[in-house]
């Protein structure tokens, strides 16, 4: 008896401390935090209202100066009635931040990072750079988005989705130069909801063209797919094209007239059925029945191209190294050529793809971060952006610089960009697409081509759960 | 004649299935030792032979390779979770063995029917109440996690413990040994080989794991990521191409510390397994 009343004194005593210890190193750690968080987190919203009340009043103001400066960066602590010294005024704690990039450019990010610190000399930054790919960081971000990174780069199509998700800061307000008006049209659209803007524009090449090797092809070949056909099958050689993934096949479809869109709801609204599309289904039937162009995934071509077989390639900037080191100073890129869709020669359409970088409307330090993510899209990082890794720059200024325009792979993507649309396009779309294109290009596609399209564009269509 | 023709379907039959089950091993094997970075499946040998792989992963770090640190955060997260959850199945397995009282029954049941449900269940669960402890992004945290229900799994454990005969422990109890001094001087000499077996699948679980550590260490910063969250990120598909054979290489390397401990254990361990099978 005596032991059991023992026991359940332990026991109780036990529990008791345990709650106690929680709650005191609960104190201490989170406590702490939490105080400094909150200081922090008052300081901010001050320094948010300040940067966004004067910012908005100044905003015109600001964008007259950009102009006139658009190094911004370099000025930006000069005069005192700015929003950047209102904000550098209005900070007195260490200002931490994360920022997400993708691992290639992790190198230059850091770079950028250090001239950002430099460039403000009078505020302790505490900056941690993780590393995110831009075509998976939506899924990473969207698993938390309070755990998610201040600053981080995404690509344009997953911008719907984190703005309905709440995981991006709207733009209202800028500090050192006007992002709407120095980036490309079509990056600020792509960047663009509801007429709201969402994010930075960072890079304008996410799209795709023709790579050729031009000791096959005359410049004269390659505005037609179908004379390219003939010449590389003259020469024994392959031209590759990814036709079964949604992204590529969407080229041919688009490019004759059949429209994809996307509705309010996250669901698709496609005409790849209607009439007369069954023609388009028979031109890339009989393009793959040559087994001249073949369907390859991405890292097959990459094999392909360095082996030789394939002397020309649908696919984007990525590529231009494996291609330029394949083929030398024969290595050549132009728009996509056309195809002959039942006696007429239609071009074809790509999809334009930018990335971009937002902020976190969590961030502890929304001033900062907006300031930041300006600073690693502003015309010099942007420059040095293509200096280093050959991304085609959003920067209006930073596009048209003569190293820019010399580079094969941007020129034809500023060629094709005439003929491209952005990607916005519900998941529904891939699964069916990627069968379509499947079925077309290994011919199992039997005779009723009619039907195969219906049940491609009903799985497109289909309803969000 | 009937009986060569026998062993020799026999051993074709299992010529084949060792050929299909090494082929992969044997390709990671050789891609590891190729030039080239990328994936090439246009040949099965690699066209040139080269350590550089090796060498990037403990010599060179670059900003997607840590492997050094990978290693170092799995082993350590491995290590420790190996002693904590250790500990527990010893402590619940012998609770359940040899001590009797009220409600034994209906925990051990409830233990195993608890145990039953995939742990993958209750992750984000996990992943939120970690995050309000500030434990996410933490080794500590993974530490926590992957041996906090580790008890549950006594079942074996506890299995090999009922097949030691009870009169050893009333021999100690009647000579004034207390319960701790029956479980340290009695049982857990006598448990060798199951305690190899329970040390090594505690070891494996954090050394492979992928999904619940892709769910803690979500800040994106290398250094802090596990071998599996590391490896999996160079399969991403802009860094696939130079990095694929590196990939390969840190596999390899993967399975030697794996492999060295069940080739030292080996012995304990097939006497561990089936011990507990035949109750004498």
């Amino acid at each position: 008896m005596k032991k059991k009343v023992l026991a359940a004194l332990l026991a109780t005593s036990m529990v008791a401390a345990s709650l106690v210890g929680c709650g005191n190193s609960g104190n201490e750690a989170g406590g702490a935090s939490s105080a400094d968080n909150s200081t922090a987190a008052t300081d901010n919203s001050a320094a948010a209202d300040n940067s966004t009340a004067d910012s908005t009043a100044d905003n015109s103001a600001a964008a007259d100066n950009s102009t006139a400066d658009s190094a911004a960066a370099d000025n930006s602590a000069a005069s005192s009635d700015d929003p950047v010294a209102n904000l550098i005024a209005a900070t007195t704690d260490t200002v931490k931040l994360t920022v997400w990039a993708s691992e290639e450019d992790q190198t230059l990010t850091t770079q950028l990072l250090e001239d950002f610190k430099a460039t403000y000399p009078d505020v302790t930054f505490d900056i941690t750079l993780g590393s995110e790919s831009e075509s998976t960081a939506k899924d990473t971000i969207l698993a938390d988005v309070e755990a998610a990174a201040d600053v981080f780069a995404f690509a344009d199509d997953q911008i719907n989705e984190m703005v309905q998700a709440g995981a991006l800061q709207p733009v209202a307000a800028t500090y050192t130069f006007d992002v709407a008006s120095e980036n490309v049209a079509g990056s600020v659209e792509a960047a663009t909801i509801n007429g709201t803007l969402y994010a930075y524009p960072m890079t304008a090449d996410n799209g795709y063209f023709m790579f050729y090797d031009a000791s096959v092809f005359s410049e004269e070949d390659v505005k037609s797919l179908d004379k390219m056909v003939e010449v590389a099958e003259a020469a024994g050689k392959k031209i590759a094209m990814d036709v079964s993934n949604g992204w590529y096949i969407y080229a041919f479809f688009q490019g004759a007239g059949y429209e994809l869109t996307l509705n309010e709801d996250g669901s698709n609204n496609c005409t790849w059925n209607a009439a007369g599309a069954t023609d388009v289904a028979q031109a890339i039937m009989d393009l793959y029945g040559t087994n001249v162009l073949v369907d390859m995934s991405d890292e097959e071509m990459a094999t392909a191209i360095a082996e030789g077989t394939v002397v020309a390639a649908v696919n984007g900037t990525w590529r231009a190294e494996t291609a330029s080191d394949a083929w030398g100073e024969n290595y050549s890129a132009t728009k996509l050529p056309t195809f002959n869709v039942a006696g007429k020669e239609c071009q074809m359409s790509s999809y334009s793809g930018y990335k971009l970088i937002g902020v976190n409307p969590y961030s502890a330090n929304i001033g900062w971060s907006m300031l930041l993510a300006e600073f690693l899209t502003n015309e010099s990082a942007q420059a040095a952006r293509f200096e280093a890794r050959g991304l085609g720059p959003s920067n209006v200024a930073a596009a048209s610089s003569d190293a820019v325009q010399a580079d094969p792979a941007i020129a034809a993507l500023a060629a094709q960009a005439a003929y491209a649309t952005p990607q916005r396009v519900g998941g529904n779309f891939w699964a069916p697409a990627e069968t379509l294109g499947q079925i077309l290009a290994d011919g199992s596609a039997g005779s009723d081509l009619q039907s195969v399209l219906d049940t491609a564009v009903e799985g497109i269509m289909a309803p969000i759960e | 004649m009937k009986k060569t023709v026998g062993f020799v379907v026999r051993h074709l039959v299992l010529t084949f299935l060792v050929v299909i089950w090494l082929v992969p091993i044997l390709w990671l094997l050789v891609t590891s030792f190729s030039a080239y970075k990328g994936i090439n499946t246009a040949h099965f040998f690699p066209e040139q032979w080269s350590l550089d792989n090796y060498k990037v992963l403990f010599l060179q770090p670059d900003s997607v390779v840590q492997y050094g640190a990978w290693f170092k955060n799995t082993l350590l997260i491995a290590i420790f979770t190996c002693i904590v959850s250790t500990s527990f199945v010893l402590m619940v397995s012998y609770a359940m063995s040899c001590l009797r009282f009220k409600g034994r029954k209906g925990l051990m049941s409830f233990g195993i029917v608890l145990n039953m449900f995939p742990g993958v269940l209750s992750m984000i669960a996990v992943y939120f109440v970690m995050k309000s402890l500030g434990l996410t992004n933490s080794h500590l945290g993974m530490i926590i996690v992957y041996s906090a229900g580790s008890g549950l799994g006594y079942l074996i454990t506890k299995g090999f413990m009922d097949t030691i005969s009870t009169s050893l422990r009333e021999a100690a109890w009647l000579e004034g040994a207390s319960e701790a001094t029956i479980f340290f001087k009695i049982i857990i000499p006598l448990s060798q080989p199951i305690i190899v077996y329970t040390i090594i699948n505690s070891f494996l679980v954090p050394w492979g794991d992928f999904v619940l550590a892709k769910l803690m260490l979500n800040s994106g910063i290398a250094t802090d990521w596990t071998i599996a969250i590391g490896l999996f990120n160079m399969l991403g598909k802009s860094l696939i191409n130079k990095y694929f054979s590196i990939f390969c290489a840190g596999g390899v390397i993967v399975s030697i510390p794996i492999s060295a401990l069940f080739v030292l254990m080996q012995k304990f361990y097939v006497e561990g397994v089936t011990g507990g099978s035949v109750k004498g």
